[in-house]
């Protein structure tokens, strides 16, 4: 491993500078320097940072891996703020920024015309849809005035048949008789055709003592 | 000073459309070559000659007041509002029109909607809530509006009945003097 090899470096095996010292000599023999103190809590040190090297190699890969999200599934998974956007502010999303100006006459000549079309149609349904309305109104209306007078034929008919009646009631003769047709005549124009309800008289009687 | 874009074009026209009958005259080439086209400033719409038009790029937008004719100013929401000093426009090429008496001219010029009783005479199959132009009875432009009832409905309303909501008058020249160009 890298950090025993940097330790068997050559300075630091000839720690004490003495050729043929007790030193010098174990570090010929068997590479390895046993030292105590220091230097073996710097191995000690060393390993465990080898020990986390591959985590955070792993955080940083699993950082890369994180799913990226496009506008749309955010859109889908985000819910949207409490905002007042008016409808003409908001902007189409994923669309090239900056405006498109129209100065010419032919691009401004086929705007005109889309709208001129568009608003004709909608002027023109409108002004059928008026004429129909006006249309069933009338009929309405002229609905309304046959059946007044309808009603009124009735009236006059009624009142004829009863004019007749006394006509011919006179002629047979009949004081009596004359009376009850002119008090049918009252009745019926003052109370329409249900006056034969109001023919009875009420009466009050007391008991006797 | 800019041109307008097409969303911008669309609803410019869509306004004149309520009022005006014949739009393609607006943009016609003239006869001496020249046409009439439509700028953005300060958020309001000018018509103006495109000679006029090329000319005014040598002046700083903050420095521009105005140019040719202002049709109106673009709300912030993206619509469209018609001033009065659009009038000459809008009466020439007039859909439908409103004459109002002498007795109801003031009333009108003040700012007030027209009634039944104030109307002279108004132009045939005229629907409702549809743009209408205002004149005098001497065929003098007053104003513009949007009728309240359509001419078959207004002629069974009662003489205080309003048959045109008011839009914009002439009096806005006096009254709406600060705001009217500017602000």
């Amino acid at each position: 491993m890298a950090p025993t090899k940097t330790i068997k470096n050559k300075h630091a095996a000839n720690k004490s500078g003495i050729k043929g010292s007790k030193d010098a000599e174990r570090s010929r023999n068997d590479g390895v320097l046993k030292s105590k103190g220091k230097p073996k809590s710097k191995t000690h040190t060393l390993v465990t940072a080898n020990k986390g090297r591959p985590d955070i190699k792993e955080l940083i890969a699993r950082k890369q891996k994180k799913r990226k999200y496009s506008e749309k599934e955010l859109a889908g998974l985000i819910p949207e703020l409490n905002m007042v956007t008016p409808v003409g502010v908001s902007k189409p999303k994923g669309k090239k920024k900056g405006k498109v100006f129209v100065d010419d006459k032919e691009s401004m000549a086929t705007i005109l015309a889309i709208v001129q079309a568009e608003k004709e149609g909608q002027i023109e349904s409108k002004m059928i849809k008026a004429r129909q309305m006006e249309e069933i109104r009338e009929a309405r209306r002229v609905e309304a005035d046959k059946k007044e007078a309808e009603r009124k034929a009735r009236l006059e008919e009624t009142k004829d048949s009863l004019r007749k009646k006394r006509k011919r009631s006179k002629q047979t003769g009949g004081g009596k008789g004359d009376d009850d047709d002119a008090r049918d005549v009252k009745n019926i124009s003052s109370a329409g055709t249900n006056a034969f309800k109001s023919k009875k008289k009420k009466s009050v009687s007391f008991a006797a003592e | 000073m800019r041109p307008l874009t097409e969303t911008e074009q669309k609803t410019v026209f869509e306004k004149l459309a309520n009022y005006c009958t014949d739009l393609k005259s607006l943009i016609a080439p003239l006869d001496d070559g020249d046409r009439y086209v439509f700028r953005l400033n300060h958020s309001r719409v000018y018509y103006v000659r495109l000679s006029v038009a090329n000319l005014a790029t040598s002046v700083s937008r903050d420095a521009l007041l105005s140019l040719g004719t202002c049709l109106g100013k673009m709300t912030k929401t993206g619509k469209f509002r018609l001033h009065i000093t659009a009038l000459p426009i809008l009466s020439e090429h007039a859909r439908h029109k409103i004459w109002v008496k002498d007795n109801g001219a003031q009333p009108f010029l003040y700012g007030s909607n027209v009634v039944k009783a104030h109307v002279g005479r108004w132009s045939e199959d005229c629907p409702e809530h549809s743009g209408v132009v205002v004149y005098s009875m001497a065929d003098i432009p007053l104003g513009f509006g949007v009728t309240a009832r359509s001419t078959t409905e207004a002629r069974r309303l009662d003489p205080t009945g309003i048959v045109c909501f008011r839009q914009s008058d002439c009096g806005e020249y006096l009254r709406d003097e600060d705001t009217l160009f500017a602000g």
